[in-house]
This record gives structure tokens, sequence and C-alpha cells, in this order.
């Protein structure tokens, strides 16, 4: 087992995951520095869910390792994993992913309250990001009198709560329209960067990635530099059709 | 067809719960075969014979509840947007649900014919031959029509009653709307002043009536020779009471629950109880209504020469056992619509242990409001016919 390098706060070496037969991920190496903002760019299903699912420890990868802040991830037990998750990380998804029945603060509020944080010190906490994010004014109402934009932020601000270490956001914008997708992008990358947070950021819009520091390309469940594929010849999809299927 | 091929792909549980199904309806297609029997046996007994037959209709609604509760717990019924777009709406889903329930029930009724006809003695070769043969009616012809109709009440009333719950249940055309649905929260039960004053009513009623002698008996088969019907009637309008007042009595425990600078456990246990108000408290009601009318009626047959007859006896298991299996199967469809969010919990990284603490808290939370109210309605219930 080769220690990882002391700059890297996640350092992944030569994943390979398989469900239940079907490629996931065959040999990703990545190292994630402190602090920045890393985009994993590549089409729908090549492999960027399953890589932040292992990075982030929701996924034990079937080999190759995971290291955050040299602790090895890929060892680690369920419940470990568990804790790892609730004090070191955040998530953002593409669905905005709130509990209907609490509030926009009190969701915001989640991973602090689950950490066994006071009832004030969270609210208060959780109250402040709201503001940050501009939907201070919401925090009483539930989610379903929300707009999906603000929805999506309440789930960035329940990220940023719990002043994690490494936030990973999977496609955070894919269920937004351009305008809200680009706001809510500069939010979110401007929070990190004003606080240290590392961002490991899920995208095929090559749009998004511009705004990161650094750009990781995938393609069927590799890494690559280079992610066009040869373009297709005019008369293929003619062929195609002539074929009797 | 479908039916029966997702029937035999199911989980083992899944199939638990349709066997459980299939012994309710042989239980109360028993039942009503024994007062075909009685009826065939004394022709002169007419009115205790249309008596017997008007009890069995205790059971056969809890069997139609429970079969309701089942047929919305079943996965194959369950909405699938991908199903959905290749035309499985809600119709053909109801009619899924309709035929599968009817398949289970019909397995009970024919299990209750051959039962039946065993211990009377008209089927030979097994231990136990015509065991009953005199307390069921031996030896006088039974009438094919009659048996056949009876047996077919069960199947009739609870794929109905199953086909059209699933009916009128929403159906999420796509992943989106689903989520979008999820979301929202389910109104606030209203019905506890009036669940409040139909218990009230109720006990009033059964006091009042219970002041003067017992006259006009609406005797249980078996025993109970001297309940006068405004008893009966007003221990059934304390059970409606029980069960309008469920969801709004679950809904206070939500709210108590999270009250007060709730932790994260308490506030998940409060605010999911608040919301699953309506659809947790109204079964829990009517197993608190049958639970208090058992233990009344145990308070007064103590000491009787005989306290009840066997067929008594399996009405009464057969109401019990099928309301608890109600509430039970309906826990389990309140945890089956709450995946999603246990799911985005997990993902946060919320330990599983502070799940199962927020649902055990629930639990006991009812348990703790609940049992005393049982307690205390029986005892209401039982005080002015022993006193």
């Amino acid at each position: 087992m080769v220690a990882p390098p002391d700059n890297d706060v996640i350092w992944a070496r030569s994943l390979h995951h398989s469900y239940n037969g079907s490629p996931g991920l065959s040999g990703v190496s990545l190292g994630v520095r402190d602090g920045e903002v890393l985009a994993v760019t590549g089409r729908r299903g090549c492999g960027k869910t399953t890589l932040l699912n292992c990075l982030s420890g929701q996924l034990v990868p079937q080999q190759g390792e995971v290291w955050f802040n040299s602790v090895p991830v890929h060892t680690m037990g369920p419940r470990l994993r568990e804790q790892l998750r609730r004090d070191r990380f955040g998530w953002i998804a593409a669905e905005p992913q709130l509990v209907p029945e609490l509030s926009t603060w009190e969701n915001a509020a989640l991973p602090l309250l689950l950490r066994g944080v006071s009832h004030r010190a969270a609210k208060k906490a959780a109250t402040e990001w709201l503001e940050r994010l501009d939907i201070g004014p919401l925090a009483r109402k539930r989610p379903h009198t929300l707009l999906q934009s603000q929805r999506q932020r309440i789930s960035v601000a329940r990220a940023l709560t719990g002043s994690p270490s490494v936030i990973f956001a999977d496609e955070p914008t894919a269920t937004l329209h351009h305008t809200e997708r680009t706001q809510l992008l500069r939010t979110l990358t401007t929070a990190a960067r004003s606080h240290g947070i590392t961002v490991v950021l899920a995208t095929h819009d090559a749009e998004v990635a511009a705004l990161a520091d650094r750009v990781v390309g995938m393609l069927d469940g590799r890494r690559v530099t280079n992610v066009s594929l040869p373009a297709a010849s005019d008369t293929e999809g003619r062929s195609a059709c002539s074929l009797s299927v | 067809m479908l039916a029966l091929r997702l029937t035999r792909g199911s989980h083992p549980l899944v199939l638990m719960r349709r066997l459980l199904l299939a012994a309710a309806s042989a239980g109360v297609g028993f039942l009503l075969l024994c007062t075909l029997g009685y009826a065939s046996g004394h022709p002169a007994h007419a009115s205790s014979s249309v008596l017997r037959l008007l009890w069995c209709a205790v059971p056969l609604a809890a069997t139609v509840q429970f079969a309701v509760a089942v047929a919305r717990t079943d996965p194959s019924t369950r909405p699938r947007p991908g199903l959905f777009a290749s035309g499985l709406g809600p119709a053909r889903l109801a009619l899924l649900a309709a035929i599968s329930t009817a398949v289970s029930t019909t397995l009970g009724s024919m299990v209750a014919l051959l039962v039946f006809l065993h211990l009377r003695g008209d089927l030979t070769g097994l231990p136990f031959d015509g065991g009953a043969a005199e307390f069921l009616g031996a030896g006088t012809p039974l009438p094919l029509a009659a048996a056949l109709t009876l047996l077919a009440l069960v199947p009739l009333t609870a794929s109905a009653a199953g086909g059209l719950a699933l009916r009128s249940r929403p159906v999420a055309p796509t992943d989106a709307q689903e989520a979008e649905d999820d979301l929202a929260p389910a109104p606030a039960p209203t019905g506890l002043p009036w669940g409040v004053a139909l218990t009230a009513a109720g006990l009033a009623v059964e006091a009042y009536a219970s002041r003067g002698s017992a006259g006009n008996p609406f005797p249980l088969p078996g025993r109970l020779d001297s309940t006068p019907a405004a008893v009966l009637a007003g221990w059934t309008l304390t059970a409606i009471g029980l069960a309008m007042a469920g969801p709004g009595l679950t809904h206070l425990c939500g709210r108590l629950l999270q009250a007060v600078r709730p932790g994260a456990v308490r506030l998940l246990a409060g605010r999911v109880l608040m919301d699953e108000a309506s659809r947790i408290g109204r079964p829990l009601g009517i197993v608190c209504a049958v639970l208090s009318g058992v233990i009344a009626a145990s308070v007064l047959w103590t000491g009787g020469p005989r306290p009840f007859g066997p067929l008594t006896a399996l009405g009464a298991v057969l109401v019990l056992g099928c309301t608890t299996a109600t509430l039970l199967t309906t826990a389990l469809e309140a945890r089956q619509a709450r995946a999603r969010t246990a799911g985005t919990l997990l993902r946060l990284g919320a330990p599983a242990s502070a799940l199962r603490t927020a649902a055990i808290l629930r639990a006991l939370v009812l348990l703790v409001v609940f049992v005393p109210l049982t307690w205390a309605i029986a005892e209401l219930a039982a005080l002015p016919l022993t006193g």
C-alpha cells in the first residue's frame, strides 16, 4: 500500500467497480487538492456518479484505494464511513433531496442536528447560510411550497452548513434552467473558495466545468484527457437504417 | 395472467401477507357456512339464524379492511413510471389489485368449504371426520346456491374494495412528478372533535340503555343472552368515534413529540408521525376500539358458566387478528412511502440507528397515549353493565 501525497485531500488509485457485471469504473486514479474546485466531466453513463459515490464513501470500490486526508476510506466499515460523511463531507445531488416534513431551515440544519449540535446553534448556522444564499425569508416554509431552484439552494445551504472539508456535487444543476444554473454554481464555488472547502463537481456541461479550477475528463469508466469521440460518418445512420432488424 | 405471474415472482413476505388474507377469508367463509348449517338444521329458529348471519358482518368488515391494506402495500400494484408509459395506469393497476385479492380470498373460501364439509362428516378419510357433525347441522342437505353465495361474499367485497381503493390513489406518471408528490404533505386530520363527541355519545347511550333491566335481547350466538340492542348501538358509536379520533390523536402525539427544541431524532420522529397521522391513525383507532371491546367483554363474562362458544371465539380472533394485521400493514405502507426520505438521510450520513430510534420513539409515544385510552374506554363501557 502506497501512502498518498500530502497535499491531496482525497486520493484515489485505480478504482474498479461494476454493477452486477455491468462496468461502472475501470481503473480511475485521481487526486483532489485541498481547497480546489475540481470538475469531473463526461457524458451520461461514463461513471461520474459512481466515482463520486466511491470518493464520498457511499460505495466501496471492488478494487482500488480511496484515501481521505491520509486515512484509508476503502477499508472502513459502514459505520465509520457514515460518520465520515456526516462530519466531513457534504453532498448535493441533481434532485434537491429534501426531507418533506421539515421546514427550510430545519432541512439546512439537518447535518448539524444529526451530529448532535444544539438546536439553537444549528438554527443560527442554518439561518446564516440561508441568508447568504438569498433564501432567508423562506426559512419557515415547507419544501413543497417552493420552486425547484429555491429547493436546490436549500440543498446547497445544507451541504455548506455542516462546514465540511469536501462537498460532492453530482450534476447539481441538472433540473434547473440556464439562468438559475449559473447563479447557483457561482454561489457554490464562491462560498466554497471563501471558506476553503474542496468541491468535486460532476457535470456533463462544458460551461459548468469552466467555473472549476481543474477539469478531469471521463469516458466509459476511464479517465481521459480528450473527451471528444471520432466523428461519425454521414452515411452511417442511413446504412444502419437499411439493416433489417 | 399478469397478476398470477407477478404473484409467482413476489417476495416471501408479500406472499405471507396474501396467505394471511387467505386465512382470514377462510375464517369468515367458515363462519358464514356454519350459519348456513345452523339455519338448515334449525328451520324453526329463523330469527336466531338471521342474528348469527348479522354477527358475521363484523369479521367480514375486518377482513375487507385487511384486504384493502394488503392491496395498497402490494409491490406488484405499486405505480411505476416505466409501466405507466406502457399503459399500466391507475385503472389497470386497480384491476390487477382486484384480481390478486380475488385469488387469495377465493383460495381462503375454498379451504373454508373443505374444512366445513370435513367437520360435518361429508368428506371422509382424515382425522376429525365429522368432529362437529351435529353442531354444524349434518344430516340436512346444504343448499348449494346459498353456500356458493355466502362463499363468494368475501372475494367479491374484498376485491371490489381493494380495486376501488387503488383506483382512487393518485398515480404519478413520471419520476419528477413522483418526487414532487412525495414532497406534498398530507392534510392535517380534522376528525378529532367529532371522534371525541361520538365516543362520549356512545358511552352515554350505553350507560343510559343499561340503566333499566336487560330487555330487548340481541344475543351473540353462544352466549350474551341479554345484551340490549341499545348497548350494542352505544358500542358501535364508541368504535366509530375512536376510529375518527385516531388520526387527530396521532397528529397530536407527533406535535407533542417534536415540541420544545428537538434534536434530529425527536424532530424526525414527531414530524413523520404528524405527516403519517391520517394514514396510520384510522387503523390504530379501530384496533383501539376492538381491544377495548374485548377487554369490556372479558370483564363482563368472567365467571359465567360458559363464557362463549367456539364460533364466537373464532370470530373474535378473526376481528382482532385482521385489525392488528391491518395496522401493521399500514405501518409498512407508511415505511414504503418514506423510503426516498430514508435514503436521503442515510446519504447525509444519518446513522441507521437514529432512524431506528425515531421509529421506536414513534411506536412508544403511540403506545403511551393509546393503551391507557383503550383501557379507560373499556372500563367506562363495562361500568354500567357490571354495576
